[in-house]
């Protein structure tokens, strides 16, 4: 979570709020942030750290691991009409990628403020030539996006 | 259950392009307790992050 927090001023400059969840109590959340995570990120923790000890919220979202009674490594981008617009579940030995994250939530948020006019293709990046899709473009995405695009 | 799509969907959670099921939990948050919904978000990007566990930095 030190990773989502050193990226948290970027996130808050796209509007983004975030919401960590773990079966942790609250009170071992205060342990956490002041303990350790204080040390790897200024300040510590600067979003809403959320306890969820009974599993319920964990269930909700098909992230709880009945048999170890822990959330797996869920991460779900939600807009701003509460729709989930992307989900990657995770086991957790490994760890997620927040660079990824915030690349996707800039696609979604292209996408809708062009109000569903406009696409990005794979591996694009803020910047990037985006797709318009229509009868027009069926046949000739190779004139403006090839794989190689991708960084 | 097995076969039956709203059991299959139950189990599933959630799907993209669906609405994020709202819920309430206790929180800490800068030095605070207190409590956070989701729909206290309505109108906002959300990121929503499980993880396992405090103290584990995978």
């Amino acid at each position: 979570m030190s990773a989502v927090a050193d990226r948290y001023p970027e996130l808050r400059e796209l509007g983004v709020e975030v919401i960590s969840v773990s079966v942790d109590s609250h009170f071992v959340h205060k342990m956490w942030d002041e303990n350790e995570l204080s040390k790897m990120v200024e300040g510590g923790i600067p979003f809403q750290m959320a306890s969820d000890q009974n599993g319920a919220v964990g269930r909700a979202y098909g992230v709880w691991d009945e048999s170890s009674g822990v959330e797996m490594r869920g991460r779900f981008i939600i807009d701003p009409d509460g729709v989930i617009q992307a989900i990657e579940i995770l086991t957790p030995p490994v760890g997620r990628r927040i660079a990824e994250t915030i690349r996707q939530i800039q696609a979604f948020q292209l996408v809708r403020e062009s109000g569903g006019t406009k696409a990005t293709p794979a591996g694009w990046m803020p910047g990037d030539p985006v797709l318009e899709p229509g009868p027009d473009l069926v046949g000739r995405v190779w004139e403006v996006w090839n794989p190689r695009m991708e960084k | 259950m097995v076969g039956d799509a709203d059991g299959l969907e139950n189990e599933m959670g959630v799907r993209v392009g669906q609405p994020a099921p709202d819920f309430t939990a206790a929180t800490y948050h800068r030095g605070e307790f207190g409590s956070v919904s989701l729909s206290d978000h309505a109108g906002k990007w959300v990121l929503l992050c499980f993880y396992p566990g405090d103290f584990t930095f995978v």
